[in-house]
């Protein structure tokens, strides 16, 4: 049975409708679509109801994946459903980072529904089918992606979500395209601001000069979906037997305190700690192997982060 | 008339004497003749010797010339045979006696005079094994044969000098109380002073110097990999006197030793460029010539831009890093050449270079970076114990003193701690057949590399953390115990420990 919907059925998404004539005449889905859109249409509380399109660039920093992470985790616990597109970068953080903590996804392809795009990102696509997540797409078959598919699903995207948030967007970025139709449908818009040195903050400025809503917390987004959740503690990751770790445990004024102390600030790589430190690279090597060890701090591309 | 003209034929390291039998007849149609698998250069000789002798101002016998390189069924190569051939040609013509227990080696010109010729090294190695008093060779490879002492070497100049000499008019003096002049300086083209930032990568680079680890540098276009590589022979110890004859012979065999030069005492640093051909690599040829990976013996080949390497010459690679040396089998012949050499490898991260690049935004997908980075194989990049990410540097962010590079460690006093570290090193493994940390196998490790309970511990947290592989976790140890000896310290440490974690290999996410 070729799962597809109308855009006369009842189960037909109602936020997407709404976008008019620009809305997809059919629909093919992968996954439990009544969990999403029952047939009753209105509901209110079905997981399709309350939709955040996360998306970022391809090209994410560790900062941007960071902030995915962190966002998405708390606002997915809250039960929103996080829409995105499945391409690699932000949109792969954003669907990661829900199915990791068991929320609602979907997943729209610029593709025919049989085929997985990109197609190493085939584990991915298993696990949202798994935990209960739907993969939706207007092509049908074996629809290969060209330019302009990818613009097209960016449309359903945005039509799909009360919300939109961008977390890292370079300019002329298809972040931004979403964004476009986003405000064309009359979405909110959130972005994530970031340095404004870096190639993919550019378009996430750009947005918060032009009235969309700079985010900092998670709260900003669940006060918008009128979901108030005490903000989540994510507790640091459990450290059972520390035996060789306790003995030089961060005393104030220690190489590891300083460590963290400039860490707090921004990401390093130990060329950079030792350089502002004034310490020889072996021992601040030697420090942040240690440290590494004990959960404190965390390596991803080079750089040294506060966990 | 026959007369017999002792030389040697040099397959690959080793040495075989030949006789050259010269034989000048009365009868039959004057001509030359040389017969024993002469090669299209020992051919050739005939001509050199010819014009020789007459601008020696010696009139060229007007004989039937054979000349016979026996043992006739080995191939012989190369422009040596031309003074023996001359000399036995001279003794018929001049009257002089071939003296007893002595070899020739040297390419003539036309004017009679004699060239720098390839292997004279390794003719004096084996005069000495077999007792081979004199040896004549050319002036200029006059210093490279009397490298090996208890032989007398005689430089020749030409062919009227040795006339004269065999005469007893006027004797030669043989090259005696050789000083030992570096025939190849290695000299650095940076001083790791003058690489400003980058504390991280130069302190791998002065734990790969001491230990001979393999190291690999990843970073993008312009992060100064390629200027670290170039810094790294002034921090290189150098060669001790079995390892400096070690690589003479392997260059004087290439005939890569200088006119005048006599033993290398310096590590060599080959960087042989990625569209270099396989046999150029790692040796080859119809008849074996040692590759580039032989002749950074001891020393270092720099392999830049690694990923772009052809397939095939990593494969290759793969035995002389785990066994030190390479056997070439040709259906004729066996050549084994030593290849034991410290990796230096360089690569970018993906394919566009600006991956994790602080300024640039890298453009290559995920499914591109992959297939990239696997372009170097597992195998070899298991044998790498050194692995470092590099960042560029804005030197513009550098206070003052950062950029004060007379304030930074010269690559002299790198240099100390590397040599004391090897010392130790060599007094370590004084009884066993290895000579750095690098090259210990597990037993060695376990001999050498007893740690505390605690240390062991670290290191299986860290093994299950980072998801190093046993190999891995071997590598960590080697190193971690290169940073003890740098250190001076008997015992491995857990700081050492801890920093050689700093060095293990990284997955580059995305």
């Amino acid at each position: 049975m070729e799962q597809v919907i109308g855009i006369e059925a009842q189960k037909y998404p109602r936020l997407l409708k709404e976008i008019g004539n620009e809305a997809p005449k059919k629909l093919y889905y992968k996954g439990n679509w009544e969990e999403f859109f029952p047939a009753k249409a209105g509901s209110r509380s079905a997981a399709g109801e309350n939709c955040l399109a996360v998306v970022g660039s391809r090209h994410l920093t560790s900062y941007g994946r960071k902030i995915t992470e962190q966002l998405v985790t708390e606002i997915a616990a809250a039960g929103i459903t996080i829409v995105s597109g499945f391409m690699y970068g932000g949109d792969e953080a954003a669907h990661k980072a829900t199915v990791r903590m068991g929320g609602r996804t979907i997943a729209v392809m610029p593709c025919g529904i049989d085929i997985i795009h990109p197609e190493y990102q085939k584990e991915l696509y298993n696990e949202i089918l798994e935990k209960n997540g739907l993969i939706i797409s207007e092509y049908e078959g074996k629809f290969l992606p060209v330019n302009w598919t990818y613009v097209q699903r960016n449309r359903i995207v945005a039509g799909l979500s009360k919300a939109i948030l961008v977390v890292e967007a370079g300019l002329n970025s298809g972040s931004l395209i979403t964004a476009k139709y986003a405000k064309k449908y009359g979405r909110k818009i959130f972005a994530v601001p970031g340095q404004i040195t870096s190639e993919v903050s550019k378009g996430t400025i750009k947005l918060i000069k032009e009235g969309a809503e700079p985010v900092s917390e998670a709260n900003d987004i669940l006060k918008f979906f009128k979901v108030l959740v005490n903000p989540v503690k994510r507790a640091p990751s459990s450290q059972n037997s520390q035996n060789f770790v306790s003995s030089g445990l961060t005393k104030s004024g220690s190489l590891e305190q300083k460590i963290i102390e400039q860490l707090k600030r921004e990401p390093m790589e130990a060329d950079l700690i030792a350089r502002t430190l004034g310490v020889s690279v072996a021992k601040i090597g030697t420090a942040l192997s240690l440290m590494q060890l004990k959960g404190f701090i965390n390596q991803e591309s080079g750089k040294y982060y506060i966990n | 008339m026959l007369i017999k003209v002792p030389s040697v034929v040099n397959l690959g390291l080793e040495t075989i004497k030949v006789d050259v039998e010269v034989n000048l007849a009365n009868r039959g149609l004057p001509g030359f003749e040389i017969v024993g698998l002469p090669d299209k250069a020992v051919d050739e000789s005939k001509e050199r010797v010819r014009a020789a002798i007459s601008s020696s101002g010696i009139d060229f016998p007007a004989k039937k010339i054979t000349i016979n390189l026996a043992p006739a069924d080995i191939p012989k190569e190369g422009s040596l045979y031309d003074l023996p051939i001359a000399v036995g040609i001279l003794s018929s013509v001049l009257g002089f006696p071939i003296p007893k227990n002595s070899l020739f080696l040297g390419e003539l010109s036309f004017d009679g005079s004699l060239r720098h010729t390839k292997g004279a090294l390794l003719m004096a190695l084996f005069a000495k094994e077999f007792r081979f008093e004199n040896l004549f060779v050319p002036k200029d490879s006059a210093n490279e044969a009397g490298a090996i002492k208890g032989v007398k070497v005689f430089p020749v100049e030409n062919l009227i000098q040795l006339s004269s000499h065999f005469l007893k008019r006027k004797s030669i003096e043989p090259v005696s109380g050789q000083k030992i002049l570096d025939a190849l300086p290695a000299p650095a083209e940076f001083d790791m002073r003058e690489v400003l930032g980058q504390e991280q990568a130069k302190r791998a680079m002065e734990i790969a110097a001491a230990g001979g680890h393999n190291i690999i540098m990843v970073g993008s276009p312009g992060s100064g990999k390629t200027m670290l590589a170039r810094a790294l022979p002034g921090i290189l110890p150098p060669l001790n006197e079995t390892e400096s004859l070690e690589v003479t012979k392997i260059y004087s065999a290439a005939g890569n030793i200088p006119p005048g030069g006599s033993l290398i005492t310096n590590r060599q640093f080959r960087a042989p460029h990625h569209t270099a051909s396989l046999v150029g690599l790692v040796g080859g040829g119809a008849r074996p010539h040692p590759g580039e990976i032989s002749l950074a013996h001891r020393g270092v080949l720099f392999l830049d831009e690694f990923n772009e390497f052809p397939h095939s010459v990593m494969e290759a690679m793969r035995q002389p890093l785990e066994d030190g040396y390479l056997t070439i089998s040709r259906s004729k012949q066996r050549v084994m050449y030593p290849a034991d050499f410290m990796l230096v490898a360089s690569a970018n991260p993906c394919p566009c270079g600006y991956l994790n690049h602080p300024k640039k935004i890298c453009i290559c997908s995920p499914l591109q970076i992959k297939k990239y980075q696997k372009r170097v194989s597992g195998p070899i990049l298991d044998r790498i114990d050194l692995h470092i990410a590099i960042q560029p540097v804005d030197t513009t962010e550098f206070s003052d003193n950062q950029k004060n590079s007379e304030l930074l460690e010269s690559s002299k006093a790198i240099k100390q701690r590397v040599v004391l570290a090897r010392q130790k090193q060599e007094k370590r493994f004084e009884n066993d057949s290895i000579q750095s940390n690098a090259q210990m196998k597990n037993t060695h490790i376990k001999n050498y590399c007893k740690l505390e309970k605690d240390i062991e511990e670290l290191l299986y947290r860290a093994s299950i953390k980072f998801q190093l592989s046993a190999r891995s976790y071997m590598k960590t140890i080697k190193v971690a115990r290169t940073i003890a000896d740098l250190e001076g310290a008997e015992e491995i440490a857990i700081s050492h420990m801890a920093e050689a974690l700093q060095y293990k290999p990284k997955i580059y996410e995305l």
